[in-house]
């Protein structure tokens, strides 16, 4: 089992493993977030929601993307069935989104409906879901556990959810609330924070190069202020391996 | 007002070939044994409707019993893809399957807009994505007040509609309680109505966050305990997720499906695990 090397930035005695790094990442996206709706989908954003949550975000609700508004240790704290999110949590600004792209274009934009052709695909997927509301009602980021030129590609098939330039092209109904956050991987974490919204490279996770990033990446990103991924603290590592995922099922979705 | 009757029965007046047909629920209360009846039944040309298809639909498809299907997401919840769904859509088997595909927010508005008697729903979703470009029942409209434009998208209302709940009386009033989805919407946008139910009592006693929906708006009502198995029914069944994870294996190959499908025509009670 190969591990991401140490950083003099952390203070743990131990080798920290790539699928924590990712759970850091992930959990960096509600960083001042204030009292939001977070809506992980997958295991390593949720696993990163509680440990945000546990940590530098305290305000955070998660839900379960069922009913249940949960506190960091999975126990019910509130009600919140499909009406309730459309009351409570639609309302701009309330809910950060996590989900999952099966393809993602230089422009944030979203696929997870179908490989090829829509009527006749190559691949079905699994469908839009809610991704056409999510990304242009509130803040949106992506997960994807493995980087790799499959997934970030040149042009999306089918657009699911909205990305910078079609949010633009689209006006106002678009462009007003949209809020495509950030993308992150197993190999780096990305964003949109570029003169025209194209995608930046924001850091690479220790052990990985930004070479090695850009070949997996079928269009050119933005290098000019890459950093390193930081490392989880001794708390944060703690928390990761005792308290949010004691039984490493991290390493399933990320393998070292 | 809902008569009482077997879920064959039911099944036989209410279904009929070409119909629209949605049976909702979602992760609770799926009516998949009325699924499994209408397989029985050997119905076809069905277009499905259902915010999140699961096994259910999966195996109606893959036994030839829909033409069509009109969701938002579909797939094996916790397990992954539906596999009869993707061989109909990428290789046509057993029949072909028109997909019409809408966001969770979009099928849930139409089923609001049927529910109220509404041609159609609007909403501020699909613009910038590809969805218009491919599904021809989501449009543009103008607001007439700020000049918006915004999505337009019809009103659901299916020929029939088809729910689990935990019970009814004998009148026909009908109980649900826990995670519901869009049930009432889907019962009251429809020409017709089946609701399996766990069991029929002699009177309702109220649930915390009970919903009832009155016989008047019900056609059917058939006693099925253990109707909505894998899924669950709150205050009756767990969730048999070992069902969901078998169901990936027996779907992933046409011969073994078929065999499930041969026990199903066959009234063996089937589970998949």
């Amino acid at each position: 089992m190969t591990t991401a090397r140490r950083s003099e930035s952390s203070d743990n005695g131990d080798d920290v493993t790539r699928a924590e790094v990712a759970v850091v990442a992930c959990a960096e996206l509600f960083r001042d977030a204030g009292e939001i709706v977070a809506s992980p989908m997958g295991l390593i954003p949720s696993l990163g929601a509680k440990l945000a949550r546990l940590t530098f975000a305290p305000g955070l609700l998660l839900s379960d993307g069922e009913a249940y508004l949960l506190d960091a240790d999975g126990q019910v704290e509130g009600w919140q069935p499909f009406k309730k999110v459309l009351d409570v949590v639609v309302p701009h600004g309330t809910r950060h989104v996590v989900m999952g792209a099966n393809q993602i274009d230089r422009f944030g934009n979203q696929n997870i409906s179908a490989i090829g052709d829509h009527a006749r695909p190559d691949r079905q997927l699994l469908g839009v879901r809610g991704a056409p509301g999510n990304t242009v009602n509130h803040r949106t980021s992506y997960w994807t556990p493995k980087h790799s030129k499959r997934v970030f590609v040149d042009a999306v098939d089918v657009v699911s959810g909205v990305g910078y330039d079609n949010a633009h092209k689209a006006g106002q109904a678009a462009s007003r609330f949209h809020d495509v956050h950030r993308v992150v991987t197993n190999l780096a974490v990305l964003d949109f924070d570029t003169p025209d919204r194209s995608m930046r490279l924001v850091s690479v996770h220790p052990g990985v190069s930004v070479d090695e990033v850009l070949e997996q990446t079928s269009f050119p990103l933005d290098t000019s202020r890459t950093t390193e991924t930081r490392l989880p603290d001794a708390e944060e590592l703690r928390l990761i391996r005792e308290v949010v995922d004691p039984k490493t099922t991290r390493d399933k979705e990320v393998p070292s | 007002m809902a008569e009482i009757a077997s879920l064959s029965a039911a099944v036989a007046d209410l279904v009929r070939d070409g119909d629209v047909v949605a049976l909702e629920g979602f992760t609770h209360l799926i009516p998949v044994a009325a699924g499994h009846e209408i397989i029985r039944q050997r119905r076809r040309e069905l277009t499905l409707v259902r915010m999140t298809p699961d096994i259910v639909y999966d195996q109606l498809i893959g036994a030839g019993c829909a033409r069509k299907l009109i969701f938002s997401w579909g797939g094996n919840p916790g397990v992954g893809s539906l596999h009869r769904f993707r061989d109909a859509v990428q290789h046509g088997w057993p029949v072909p399957l028109e997909i019409e595909e809408h966001s969770h927010a979009g099928m849930a508005n139409r089923y609001v807009a049927g529910a109220s008697g509404l041609p159609f729903a609007v909403l501020r979703g699909y613009v910038g994505t590809d969805l218009p470009n491919v599904t021809d029942t989501i449009k543009p409209i103008t607001c007439p007040f700020t000049g918006e434009t915004l999505t337009a998208v019809p009103a659901i209302n299916p020929d029939v509609a088809i729910v689990h709940a935990q019970r009814a009386d004998r009148a026909g009033n009908v109980q649900m309680w826990g995670l519901v989805g869009v049930q009432k919407e889907a019962v009251l946008a429809a020409r017709r109505s089946l609701v399996t139910v766990e069991e029929v009592v002699d009177e309702l006693e109220p649930v915390p966050g009970g919903m009832v929906l009155p016989s008047w708006a019900v056609d059917r009502v058939a006693e099925v305990p253990g109707g909505a198995h894998p899924s669950y029914a709150q205050g009756y069944s767990e969730r048999d997720n070992a069902y969901y994870a078998a169901w990936d294996t027996i779907s992933r190959d046409r011969d073994e499906f078929e065999r499930w499908v041969e026990r199903v025509r066959s009234g063996e009670v089937v589970r998949a695990s």
